[in-house]
């Protein structure tokens, strides 16, 4: 994909269906690194099909043989010399703590490195369309860190929800303010 | 003209032609899978330098009538397998993309 944002969009959807409350979206930047994380509480995979998530032949999706989102990611850290790992915990044998990790490693100083893109515009998407999760986002550069906890929000909002249009335009005016203050 | 005809015109060589007779309709020229899939029709033939196994499910997805290597990049085994396997035809030219589009341009 041309921008990591939309990667990220796309594994925060796969956490949505797999119908987790908690979502938490981690960007690291160190040195040369820069470390992608998306953490959820969700069904988890089982062993057996987590080993098949890289293969761009296997999918969840019933309308097509190939699912792209996970492969063209792996493909995406693997050309800046990074790499790509996914833990799961499948909600049959960890009734209490399932859920999937997935985190893509980048070179961000190599030529191939995709850019991230308007992160900011994936996570308003994300809370636009499922406002009933807990969607935590950190972004983390040496110069700062810009954060955003939908719970927080919640308990100054009180009734009005997350996806009420005002609010949304003030998340996303909120996180440029922030991304301002760590250039 | 069928993928085994432009792969002798063109002076491609064959890296596995499961389906030889296929039509071809066009040509698309790009390397970002992600925008590749998105954008090439079917029945074209797919000029690209990437050789990740993802290339057989971005063609196969796309449904194109085959992918060209250009610059001679050439493919694992196991990618050309799943190639042969899932019905993706893929030729070789040593030439660059440009180069290679060009004589496809003229055989076609």
């Amino acid at each position: 994909m041309k921008e990591l944002s939309l990667n990220i969009l796309d594994i925060a959807m796969n956490s949505v269906k797999a119908g987790a409350d908690t979502i938490k979206i981690i960007l690291t930047e160190t040195g040369d690194i820069f470390k992608m994380s998306v953490e959820d509480n969700g069904c988890g995979m089982k062993e057996d099909f987590l080993k098949t998530v890289t293969d761009p032949f296997s999918t969840t999706r019933t309308t097509r043989k190939v699912g792209m989102g996970i492969p063209l990611l792996k493909l995406a850290a693997e050309q800046t010399g990074g790499s790509l790992s996914i833990k799961s915990r499948h909600e049959s044998e960890y009734p209490e703590n399932h859920g999937t990790v997935t985190e893509a490693v980048f070179n961000k100083n190599t030529v191939d490195f995709t850019p991230l893109g308007d992160v900011i515009s994936t996570v308003v998407t994300l809370i636009q369309g499922s406002p009933g999760i807990r969607w935590i986002f950190s972004h983390k550069t040496p110069k700062g860190e810009v954060s955003l906890d939908t719970d927080e929000l919640k308990a100054i909002l009180g009734d009005v929800p997350l996806n009420n249009p005002e609010v949304l335009t003030w998340i996303g005016d909120y996180l440029k303010e922030a991304y301002e203050e760590i250039k | 003209m069928t993928v085994k005809e432009l792969c002798g015109k063109c002076g491609f060589s064959a890296v596995t032609l499961p389906q030889e007779d296929r039509e071809i309709k066009g040509c698309y020229i790009g390397d970002l899978l992600s925008w590749v899939m998105g954008r090439a029709q079917e029945d074209n033939v797919w000029i690209t330098i990437m050789s990740n196994i993802n290339i057989v499910a971005v063609a196969s997805l796309a449904d194109v009538s085959c992918v060209v290597l250009a610059e001679g990049v050439t493919l694992e085994d196991d990618v050309r397998k799943t190639a042969e396997a899932k019905g993706v035809n893929i030729l070789s030219s040593p030439l660059p993309s440009y180069e290679t589009a060009k004589a496809v341009w003229e055989n076609i």
